[in-house]
């Protein structure tokens, strides 16, 4: 997980990110997300996405994706924004309210590396192809 | 004006005077008055307990709001207003943590307000919301753990700052939310921010002029933690071995090692004792923080100090949660009591655990005497061993035995706890405990994280789900519960939809009240709990329900405003763990019922 490589690796995804968003264009960004949920499990994407939701937005956006009494629901965002839009709050943070703060994660590798994940895994929530709870990854149990 | 207010006013002008009065003797004063509110818990012993019985059983029906004022926060508004007297009502609320004085005789119109600047990077740093557990007061002064761990002293006059101290470092993840206590002319206060690898403290500043006087650490050398191997006590002897807190983890995690003090503080007056809890250990993945791979302390994580008031020394200490798996924060109220035991006076100190555990404690020397379960549904422990004072933890619940990044599943209570911070009561008329209990169970998986300064370091995902059905309160999840703190058992309990989040409040009127996370606020008989008032106020209740007396009225006031870690687990529902996969969240939604928004309510009855 933690080696030298995958480090580089990830500070260039930040950078490219970063690149393509001054660039105001992600190449991604008008795609619907592609993945694949079979009798209810979920590929790696789906599966990583959920993991680092779990770590890294469920403190504030509650359980699942849905919102809480601290911060809105990222299933609502998942359909509303882009892709593009969507990673750019992740990585620049917002503050539409005064002291509704959502902080900014440009600095949180493990975050940059995965927010395409947790779009992907937000949008099959959201599109009512996976329900709530820990899904489980198509090659388990198999 | 009240003669109330006039005797008050010559008294704090004496204060003033001496210069060096100690602020516990106005506040002993103060709390030895049935008619006023002056401490948050309503004692030292924090008792929340009122002698007033103006409301008693037979007219509560009758209790009407008299007036209501918004504070203009959304966020969670934890604790509740003081009474010192003065003809007003001093509030306030979590971030940007703005402080009231209220006039009661003018329905709530604003003597003066307070907020102070902070920099709003500290708002997401807070794990569970921005809350705030509320203000301390002696000798005219109004004292506020701010957010960016600002300590600030107010004129409780004119609303002017007198002094302000700086307690933490908010870019290293350190935050404050609790309320001070002010003891022996020292405003006490710890630090908040378990969830991002702080170091807790606990620390004493002047109530006079924000000097530091001593600060203890929950790790790390005894000499930072305050404590003498040969003297402080463990189970009524010595801890013997010195520097347990830097001993019981792998190298150099106790710097990182959290045990925050969040929680609220209690005194002794004449054992010259405080007592409180810390927090949970650093990460929540228990394999980082084991030593050659087996299960370490972790000291003096999850720990009841007695501390002396006046130079921070533990006395005793006694870890309720060596070792922590499930993020069993050890920070809940320790209520002095004193009990009959066996036929022998004790001065006791009663806890509602998170751990689902009642424990009663010898306050002055931390023996263990009774440690029940209080939350049938509790599993990750069959019982506590009375000799050792330890936990015996069931493997099949050990998320440590079970593993890093394996799911351990259906472990009772969740992190949340069996109760969270809400503070309980006691009825010396009863000798019963009463107090908001949350049903609710969690799958818990950790995993290895790193440590970043300033950035959460969790290191476990949790789901959550209501406590099992066969506890004959199906879809339910919480409760509120009389507990006999001495057989270990509870007397009476009432279920409720959501956990039960706010304070308890016990008076001589054989009435205990308390809020539900919708925004009820109800009254029920102190014998049995049968319900005999409600009334909805227009958020969920995690403050706590606060009474006193101005003008010959008996007043009830409590602050609404739904938030905290109740708010963000709770909004849309829990999910049924029999429904597995595709699980949708069938137990009631917090968000169907309430929305955010602070508000006071005051009831008294019609006149
Ligand atoms: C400390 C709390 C906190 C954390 C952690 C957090 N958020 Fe947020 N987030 C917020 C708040 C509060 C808002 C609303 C901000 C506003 O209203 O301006 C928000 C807003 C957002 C929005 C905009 C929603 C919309 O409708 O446009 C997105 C997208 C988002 N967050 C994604 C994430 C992701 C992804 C993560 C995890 C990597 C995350 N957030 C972690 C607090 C948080």
């Amino acid at each position: 997980m933690r080696t030298k490589q995958k480090q580089a690796a990830v500070v260039c995804a930040v950078a490219a990110l970063a690149l393509f968003m001054l660039a105001g264009k992600i190449a991604i960004s008008n795609e619907e997300p592609r993945y694949r949920v079979e009798d209810g499990k979920v590929d790696d994407n789906i599966f990583r996405g959920y993991q680092a939701y779990t770590r890294a937005c469920m403190a504030c956006h509650g359980p699942d994706g849905v919102g809480s009494s601290f911060a809105p629901s990222l299933l609502r965002a998942a359909e509303r924004r882009t892709f593009a839009e969507f990673a750019r709050t992740v990585a620049e943070g917002q503050e539409i309210q005064p002291g509704q703060v959502m902080p900014s994660f440009s600095d949180d590798a493990f975050v940059m590396e995965h927010v395409s994940d947790i779009y992907t895994y937000l949008s099959a929530r959201a599109a009512g192809d996976l329900g709530r709870g820990r899904p489980q990854r198509i090659e388990e149990d198999e | 004006m009240s003669t109330i207010k006039h005797c008050l006013t010559v008294v704090a002008a004496v204060a003033l005077v001496s210069g060096a009065a100690q602020a516990n003797e106005n506040l002993l004063e103060l709390q030895d008055n049935s008619e006023l509110w002056a401490l948050q818990l309503g004692n030292y012993a924090g008792n929340r307990h009122s002698r007033l019985d103006q409301i008693d059983r037979d007219n509560v029906q009758d209790l009407r709001a008299t007036w209501q004022f918004s504070t203009g926060v959304l966020r969670g508004h934890e604790g509740g207003p003081l009474y010192v007297g003065d003809g007003r009502l001093y509030i306030h609320t979590p971030f940007p943590n703005r402080v009231f004085a209220l006039d009661i005789e003018d329905e709530g119109r604003i003597v003066w307000m307070y907020e102070p600047d902070q920099d709003p990077r500290v708002v997401p740093i807070m794990c569970c919301d921005t809350v705030n557990r509320g203000l301390a007061y002696a000798d005219g002064r109004l004292f506020l753990a701010q957010a960016d761990n600002t300590v600030i002293a107010l004129s409780a006059e004119d609303g002017e700052l007198l002094w302000s101290a700086k307690n933490g470092d908010h870019t290293r993840g350190e935050s404050m939310t609790m309320s001070p206590l002010v003891v022996n002319n020292k405003v006490i206060v710890g630090n908040s921010g378990g969830e991002f690898g702080v170091r807790g403290h606990i620390t004493a500043y002047n109530a006079e002029t924000g000097e530091q006087e001593w600060r203890g650490y929950s790790t790390g050398p005894d000499s930072e933690v305050l404590l003498d191997p040969e003297t402080t006590l463990m189970m009524g002897e010595p801890v013997g071995e010195a520097d347990l807190g830097v001993s019981t983890w792998p190298e150099g995690e106790w710097e990182i090692g959290g045990g925050a003090p969040w929680g609220w503080v209690t005194y002794d007056p004449e054992l010259n004792l405080i007592y409180y809890g810390s927090g949970n250990p650093g990460t929540w993945n228990p394999a980082q923080r084991a030593v050659d791979g087996e299960p370490a302390d972790n000291k003096w994580s999850i720990t009841v100090f007695a501390r002396d008031a006046d130079t921070g020394m533990a006395k005793w200490v006694y870890q309720k949660v060596p070792f922590d798996e499930w993020d069993y924060d050890g920070v809940n109220e320790n209520q002095l009591i004193d009990v009959e035991m066996n036929g022998e006076e004790r001065k006791g100190l009663a806890i509602i655990d998170r751990t689902g555990f009642g424990f009663l404690l010898d306050r002055e020397t931390g023996e263990l005497l009774v440690a029940e379960k209080f939350a049938p549904e509790t599993n990750w422990a069959t019982h506590y061993d009375m000799d050792t004072g330890r936990p015996v933890v069931d493997p099949d619940y050990s998320t440590f035995t079970q593993g890093t990044d394996v799911n351990t599943t259906d472990i009772c209570p969740t992190a949340m706890g069996a109760k969270n911070m809400q503070p309980s009561s006691y009825s010396p008329d009863t000798g019963l405990i009463y107090a908001g209990i949350n049903r609710i169970c969690m799958n818990y998986e950790p995993h290895e994280v790193e440590y970043t300064s300033g950035q959460p370091y969790v290191g476990a995902t949790l789901t959550m789900m209501p406590a099992p059905g066969d506890n004959g309160m199906e879809g339910r999840m919480g409760s509120f519960m009389a507990w006999d703190p001495v057989a270990g058992e509870v007397v009476w309990e009432v279920e409720e939809r959501f956990a039960v989040w706010s304070g308890a409040l016990t008076t001589a009127g054989n009435l205990a009240f308390y809020g539900t996370l919708e925004g009820y606020v109800k009254a029920v008989d102190i014998e049995n709990g049968d319900e005999l008032w409600r009334f909805k106020t227009p958020s969920g209740i995690i403050g706590n329900v606060n009474t006193f007396q101005h003008n010959g009225k008996q007043y009830i006031a409590v602050l609404s405003g739904v938030g905290g870690w109740a708010g963000i687990g709770l909004a849309a529902g829990l999910t049924d763990p029999e429904e597995g996969l595709g699980a949708v969240g069938v137990f009631s939604a917090l968000e169907d019922y309430t929305k955010l928004g602070g508000v006071l309510t005051v009831f008294a009855l019609p006149d």
